[in-house]
């Protein structure tokens, strides 16, 4: 029968329609929905990624450090002709003119929080961290949330496993450092005392409790910073306590923190680790001397060998001239190793080069002691000053700013690598000095001040780097003195000797008042720029901020 | 309705059916012959009886023979290309029949969005192009056939390299994110849009991400019979979720009944240098330039006069020949129709080195079974193509490019040594030879496009059909920079080696029921429902290694690849592997049609889209749309009337819907990381939907003097809301996360179209045939806030690359601007020392987005030859000069860098700062003349060579405009975080002139 025919064909047709039905759910490859997640993921990677969240914020030249050096005396990137406008970025951090829709003020706000959701996805219960998984993962919260207090006086916080699309409240001021004080004294006790410094050691949440409760009384009042004996007193005990453990010790050779093997330093109490020649795990810390270095700076490498761009001022330099001179040479004894040109040597450094660590001034050298030139053929060599709007026009373009090797490349790859993308220095986070220098000022700070205890420190200090020895050392700038952030006769000029570009400068001369007074290269001033704007672009999604005033 | 009641119906259908087939009882037969205007047999013109399907076509001397009842009073001639005739067949049993043929082809049926409509009975604004019409010339991929021949319709290709992909604009710039490119859909097959040629981001060596590929690169372009164009809303809805941005559909050729016929085109040509030159300085000029900065007095190895003289620009180009071969085979009878087709073409770019081959075979057939009452349809295209790509980079950093190498060489300097060896000047601008040799890249990648589908006729007016088909693509890249190349931080001396490769599959499976009636006498109804269900896969992977033993020395080098030998490096890139989530799309549509005496049409559709990428909370989306057409023509009162042929007006409405945002965005998802670590990614969003578009659009279309003029007049309102939005994730949130929202802003695009055809000419020896087409467009973003709040989003885009200039953004994406607007500090001049001065807050600097775009094609005929130019552009626009701003600005001329004629007339001094501003902006209005062709047509020659054609053609001829790049019809991919950008230049492949000679003819 003809119909019944079509209708059995048509019927199969319709069915063979209605099989095609899906019920429309995503399958996944390379990645996982949170649904799964538990039940594959472990604390453990959660933790890694965390770990790995530094670089982003801390190494990078753009970053935290543009914020807390450029900002200061330490650093400054003048226009070079056609080299480092970038729309006026670099200029307007040292010259205190910037405003909320600064590119690094806004990628500092977002790489700092992401190492703090990052850190708290730890937190999230279902992922089962362990005791000493959860305490790792505070204080790597806490050191993101340290930063966002010291640049914005406030910081976003989630709980674990809240909504990414909901807007988290807002901790400021006061209240932020007292929050992240609360998370690191809680997690020190869980902490395995035989972490080492690539891990979050107790020694390293001491350090850090340490800043937060020297910085206390600056975070509450920047303009006219009060310090509190008890906070002092914590200072002192959390120091000591570091100091008489006896791990750690200075180093011979100062720049041996900061070479291609300083993962072996006496001094690092926290680092993020790195190895030559290996992609792995590498952050790319060649971005710290390569910023500054002269295109021709390393002849086997011109004009690669630098990018010609950041600098530090005359009146910084000399403040290391405490009593005496800048003006070193070979032939001098004693010597503030430092400052590192003439006197300091690295053999790797010397047999494949003419660069010296430290302050770079004068004619450049290559390996065979020949005088190197800039692009125009011109003398390769660092002419102190600038020009005052920060934007080269001369001649002398090219040479203009003493430069800095506080880095040392890596030259331990005969094989050709040299110092390019995988070098093999660690970036070194927390460091000995730092504690030794925290506790002679809290010694300064107390009420009843204990000047001598502070002295024989900073003196210890000196002798090792080959300083000479002082009978006094007030502990912030004369009123009289010339450059008021950069008089050499003080603790805050002993912190910027021994912590030179390494993030430390801008909440320094905020603690110590001097912040808004003028140096070099920064006319004028203005009391809000004491905190960076929130990023206008996360303000518009977080109702929950509020912009610092002024902006 | 259940199957059952559905089922009665059907039965009580059919019975209907065979009563009415009893009243055909008797027949006689027509015979004749069908000829062209000029009386040439028309081979394959279908002959039908009015009202009934079947029927013959002609065989090849346009012969037919067709049985008729006896009561049959006319039958239908009608053959693509031609007008279609009804003739009156009472008491006539032979006949001879002349065919017009028609350029407007308004009477051509046209395959459109799951159904088949007769073009002058369409309801929505569609532009049907057919293969004749099409640009001629150098042509690599079908969406270049278009360019200008439909108004509001803009194809920009990105790059002056053979096979790169266009970005594709129907009625303007309607997407803040993503392509926009519009939804491709070839022989009723869904694309992806995306294809399988490997991405390639040259971070290490800074050379930056080059250029995509084509996807449509598999098509031959030979193969295509007509390409339609949806524009409004009621045309474009039956896509749903996918046609906001406009739908282009493919229609390739079919065999047609009769003698196995063989068709063949060859051409050779080759490109004869730039369209047009960027005007750097010459070595005179160069000369000049250091005297006038007092540059002339460095002496030795620092002499920045090197003596030599070279033209870069030239150097770096070739001259190789272009050949492009087509054969196809095709024939069959009333019972089965096949065509094989095969394409093999060699293009190579202007760039030394640059080529791609491609080789694309074809075959498809049609064949009826059961008393005709089902109809089996299968296709299978297989492209292969093979690209050698060089290195010209849309975000290159201070590296600069190939390009940016040769404008900035310096033209006193030799390339090579004494020895043979590169010469490096030391001045970060790499030899633009040694780049050439140093950069070895090249990509395959094979597509196959498989359908197949059956069509049963359940009655006479009610179809089922079903259609699979499988798209698959896999490509493997090879990229090589040889460690030679000196200066390039870290491959020199070290080398670099990658291999990666992408696949993509996407399948399409539909089921489509149709049914049409006279409701009354007068009233013709036709409906459509069907079912269709497509799913999508896409992967990425690259591994690659450093630091190589071998090709460190160019005296010295091996005929191996770095990728031929990866294991030597001793460096090894992590390898980087990308697997798409599978999309899926399921959907549900209907097609209402209505007809009341061919006077008033009436179309709905309606499509129900689930998508697997739409958020748990909406799943499903709804598109519907409604379109009425008054044909007065028809109406009684224009009877009488000499003026027009033709009159009728239209009115649409519809929604449209775009998902152009990636799978999984929907949800929170973890990944794993290198280094053993895991995190998660993005915020999950479970409200996120489609984009939605409601577009509606007004149109007049007319026909005077006996069709010899014919014109479309259009308005148009497309509102886009619920923009798709990459938004700020609130943080903290992990790194580099993003979520998607739903904003309530709107996108509005809105304008005229218009496009005219005249046959100005008609004569048995001479002719002349004018076409226009003109649009206009106004693009505008409004209500454009954060939810919740009245701060208006600011988007920033359109990156500035260069030295001096890195982290800078040219464009903006705002509340009140078009897409895209310039943000641009703004240049006050210079000062006394002749340094620029820029102000210091950016601002609003003008519109990216062309205000008009126009086109022009024109054909001569004299006799045998005839003469066919086409051209167009577009104007009220600004184009950023990256390449000004970074690369040839005046600061290079320190270093011995090569400057631009523009910076060297200008009051600046070397030592200027580099900076973008407003003095880059330039207008980018323009005409190009894109081909212009002589052909000669032997007709037949002798008994077996038929429709022989000689031509000579040329591409891209001329163009004026006062922008002073390479091309002011520029792309440049310069997108920020994923927010693309528009017209910013930034040195970018040229764009060749061409010529080709060729030969057609059918056998």
């Amino acid at each position: 029968m003809k119909i019944s025919k079509y209708i059995k064909i048509f019927s199969l047709l319709i069915l063979a329609g209605l099989i095609g039905c899906t019920k429309l759910t995503e399958s996944y490859k390379t990645t996982i929905p949170a649904s799964q997640a538990a039940s594959v993921l472990t604390a453990n990677l959660l933790l890694t990624k965390a770990y790995n969240d530094i670089p982003a914020p801390f190494v990078g030249q753009d970053e935290v450090f543009s914020l807390e050096e450029n900002s200061t005396d330490e650093s400054l990137v003048p226009t070079r002709g056609g080299d480092w406008d970038d729309n006026g970025v670099w200029r307007v951090i040292h010259n205190h003119t910037w405003n909320a829709d600064h590119s690094q003020v806004l990628n500092v706000f977002n790489n700092l929080n992401s190492m703090s959701y990052d850190a708290t996805n730890v937190l999230v219960q279902t992922f089962g961290a362990s005791k000493e998984q959860i305490a790792e993962a505070r204080v790597l919260r806490a050191i993101a949330l340290y930063y966002l207090l010291d640049i914005y006086n406030q910081f976003p916080f989630r709980n674990p496993g809240d909504t990414l699309l909901n807007a988290p409240k807002v901790y400021v001021g006061s209240a932020g450092i007292d929050f992240i004080i609360s998370e690191l004294t809680t997690a020190l006790p869980d902490l395995d005392p035989a972490n080492g410094k690539t891990k979050i050691s107790q020694d390293a949440t001491k350090v850090l409790l340490m800043r937060c409760y020297l910085n206390r009384g600056a975070y509450a009042n920047r303009a006219t910073p009060t310090f509190s004996d008890a906070d002092m007193q914590q200072v002192i005990t959390l120091g000591n306590s570091i100091i008489t453990g006896g791990k750690y010790s200075y180093m011979a050779n100062y720049f041996g923190n900061f070479n291609f093997s300083n993962s072996g330093s006496s001094e690092a109490i926290f680092i993020y680790p790195s190895s030559s020649g290996l992609t792995v795990n590498n952050p790319g810390m060649q971005a710290r001397w390569m910023m500054g270095y002269h295109y021709n700076e390393y002849d086997g490498q011109a004009p690669n060998a630098g990018w010609n761009g950041f600098s530090t001022t005359s009146d910084f330099y000399n403040s290391f001239s405490l009593g005496g001179t800048t003006n070193y040479s070979f032939n001098d004894t004693v010597i503030d190793s430092r400052i590192g040109r003439r006197v300091s040597s690295d053999a790797t450094l010397t047999a494949n080069s003419g660069i010296r660590a430290g302050f770079m001034i004068g004619q450049q050298v290559d390996q065979n002691n020949v005088n190197l030139k800039d692009r125009k053929g011109n003398p390769l060599a660092f002419d102190p000053n600038i020009a005052p709007t920060m934007i080269e026009t001369g001649t002398n373009l090219e040479v203009t700013g003493i430069r800095v090797t506080k880095y040392v490349p890596d030259f331990s790859n005969a094989g050709g690598s040299y110092y390019s993308s995988n070098p093999g220095n660690s970036l070194m986070f927390m460091r000995y000095p730092e504690v030794v220098l925290m506790v002679a000022e809290a010694y300064m700070r107390e009420s009843a001040p204990d000047n001598a205890s502070a002295l024989a420190l900073v003196n210890g200090l000196r002798s090792a780097r080959g300083a000479s020895t002082l009978a006094s050392l007030p502990l912030g700038p004369s009123p009289n003195a010339n450059s008021l952030v950069d008089d050499p006769n003080s603790l805050l000029a002993e912190r910027g000797r021994e912590l030179y570009w390494e993030s430390f400068r801008r909440t320094d001369l905020i603690r110590f008042g001097v912040f808004l007074t003028l140096w070099q290269y920064k006319p004028t001033d203005d009391p809000k720029y004491l905190l960076f704007p929130i990023p206008n672009q996360s303000l518009g999604v977080n109702p929950n901020l509020t912009q610092n005033p002024g902006y | 309705m259940t199957i059952k009641r559905l089922l009665q119906r059907i039965s009580f259908l059919l019975v209907c059916v065979c009563l009415t087939q009893l009243v055909f009882s008797q027949t006689k037969v027509i015979t004749g012959t069908v000829t062209d205007d000029k009386g040439a047999p028309v081979q394959g013109a279908s002959v039908a009886v009015r009202g009934t399907k079947g029927g013959t076509t002609t065989d090849a001397n346009g012969a037919f023979s067709l049985t008729v009842a006896a009561s049959a009073k006319s039958i239908i001639i009608s053959s693509v290309g031609f007008s279609q005739q009804e003739i009156s067949i009472t008491d006539k049993t032979s006949l001879t029949v002349a065919l017009v043929s028609n350029s407007q082809a308004l009477n051509d049926v046209v395959i459109t969005g799951y159904t088949t409509v007769r073009r002058k009975d369409a309801t929505g604004s569609m532009t049907v192009v057919s293969a004749k019409d099409f640009n001629q010339g150098v042509i690599t991929s079908p969406d270049q056939l278009l360019a200008n021949k439909v108004s509001g319709l803009e194809v920009t290709t990105n790059s002056g390299q053979p096979g790169s992909a266009t970005t594709v604009r129907i009625r303007g710039n309607s997407s803040v994110r993503g392509l926009g490119n519009p939804l491709y859909v070839i022989d009723g097959i869904i694309l992806d849009g995306r294809n399988a040629r490997p991405s390639v981001n040259l971070g290490i060596g800074g050379f930056g991400q080059t250029p995509d590929a084509n996807p449509l690169l598999f098509i031959d372009p030979y193969s295509i019979l007509s390409i339609n164009i949806l524009k409004d809303a009621a045309a474009t809805a039956i896509y749903g979720s996918r046609g906001a941005n406009g739908v282009i559909e493919m229609t390739t050729r079919t065999g047609s009944s009769g003698a196995v016929k063989l068709e063949a085109n060859a051409s050779v040509g080759y490109n004869s240098g730039y369209m047009k030159k960027y005007d750097i300085l010459s070595e005179g000029g160069f000369l000049s330039a250091l005297t006038k900065y007092n540059l002339d007095t460095l002496s030795g190895t620092k002499n920045l006069n090197k003596g030599s003289s070279v033209d870069p620009m030239k150097d770096i180009t070739w001259s190789k020949a272009i050949q492009n071969y087509d054969v196809a085979l095709s024939g069959g009878n009333e019972n089965g129709k096949f065509r094989a087709s095969f394409l093999a073409s060699s293009t190579p770019g202007l760039i030394k080195n640059n080529q791609l081959n491609k080789y694309i075979g074809s075959f498809s057939g049609s064949y009826k079974f059961l008393d005709k009452r089902l109809t089996v349809d299968f296709s299978v295209i297989d492209g292969y193509n093979t690209e050698n790509i060089v290195l010209v980079s849309n975000t290159a950093g201070s590296q600069g490019n190939l390009i940016s190498s040769a404008l900035q060489w310096n033209p006193t300097a030799s390339y090579y040594n004494a020895d043979g060896s590169f010469t490096n000047l030391g001045n970060g601008t790499p030899n633009p030879l040694m780049l050439l040799k140093a950069y070895n890249d090249i990509a395959n990648v094979n597509t196959v496009l498989g359908n197949i589908s059956a069509s049963f006729k359940i009655l006479n007016n009610l179809v089922y059909k079903f259609q699979y088909s499988i798209n698959q693509s896999d490509g493997v890249r090879n990229t090589n920079v040889d460690g030679f190349v000196r200066g390039l931080n870290p491959i020199d001396g070290n080398g670099l080696g990658i291999i990666s490769a992408a696949g993509l599959t996407s399948q399409v499976f539909d089921n489509t029921l149709s049914y049409n009636t006279n409701l009354t006498p007068d009233l013709k109804f036709s409906a459509l429902g069907g079912f269709e269900y497509w799913k999508s896969n896409f992967n990425n992977s690259s591994t690659g290694a450093q630091t190589f033993n071998f090709n460190l020395n160019e005296l010295q080098l091996s005929t191996a690849q770095y990728t031929d030998i990866i294991q030597n490096g001793k460096t090894v890139i992590p390898p980087n592997v990308f697997k798409d989530i599978t999309t899926e799309i399921q959907s549900y549509f209907a097609i209402a049609d209505f007809n009341f005496k061919d006077k008033y049409f009436l179309k709905g559709t309606f499509r129900a889209d689930g998508s697997s990428k739409f958020g748990a909370n909406n799943k499903y989306a709804y598109f519907p749309s409604v379109g009425a057409k008054w044909n007065i023509a028809n109406e009684d009162f224009m009877r009488d009337n000499n003026v027009f042929s033709g009159l009728s007006l239209r009115a649409t409405w519809g929604i449209t819907g775009s998902q152009d945002f990636p799978a999984g965005a929907s949800i929170d998802q973890y990944s794993y990381f290198s280094y053993g670590s895991a995190g998660q990614i993005n915020a999950g969003n479970p409200n996120l939907k489609w984009e939605q578009t409601a577009q509606y659009d007004f149109g007049l279309d007319f026909s005077l003097l006996k069709g010899r003029v014919n014109g479309t007049i259009d308005y148009y309102n497309k509102d886009k809301t619920n923009i798709l939005f990459q938004g700020i994730v609130i943080q903290p949130a992990p790194p580099g996360a993003t979520v998607w929202f739903n904003l309530p802003g709107h996108l509005i695009n809105k304008g005229f179209e218009i496009s005219v055809s005249a046959t100005i000419v008609e004569h048995k020896d001479f002719s002349w045939d004018l076409s226009a087409n003109f649009a206009t467009n106004n693009n505008l973003i409004t209500n454009f806030y954060n939810p919740g709040s009245k701060n208006p989003i600011a988007i920033y885009t359109g990156q500035i690359n260069g030295q001096g200039v890195s982290g800078t953004l040219a464009q903006i994406i705002t509340n009140n601007q078009p897409v895209d607007e310039f943000w641009l500090k703004p240049f006050q001049g210079f000062d006394q020392k002749g340094n620029q001065i820029i102000g210091a807050n950016p601002q609003f600097a003008g519109n990216p987005n062309p205000k008009t775009l126009f086109g022009v094609s024109t054909t001569l005929r004299y006799k045998k030859l005839s003469l066919n130019i086409n051209g167009g552009g577009s104007s009220g626009f600004l184009i950023y000069n990256n390449t000004a701003t970074s690369v040839t600005n005046i600061s290079g001329i320190t270093s011995g860098r090569n400057i631009d004629q523009n910076a060297f007339n200008s009051a600046e001094q070397p030592s200027s700062g580099v900076g973008a501003s407003t003095r880059f902006l330039e207008d980018g209005s323009y005409f190009k003349l894109r081909n212009a062709s002589l052909t000669y047509s032997f007709g037949n020659i002798g008994n077996y060579l038929k429709n022989l054609n000689v031509f000579v053609s040329g591409t891209n001829l001329f163009v004026i405009t006062g922008f002073s790049g390479f091309d002011p019809e520029v792309n440049i991919d310069k997108s920020n975080s994923g927010y693309p950008s528009s017209s910013i230049e930034y040195i970018p492949y040229p764009t060749p002139k061409s010529y080709v000679v060729g030969v057609n003819f059918a056998l």
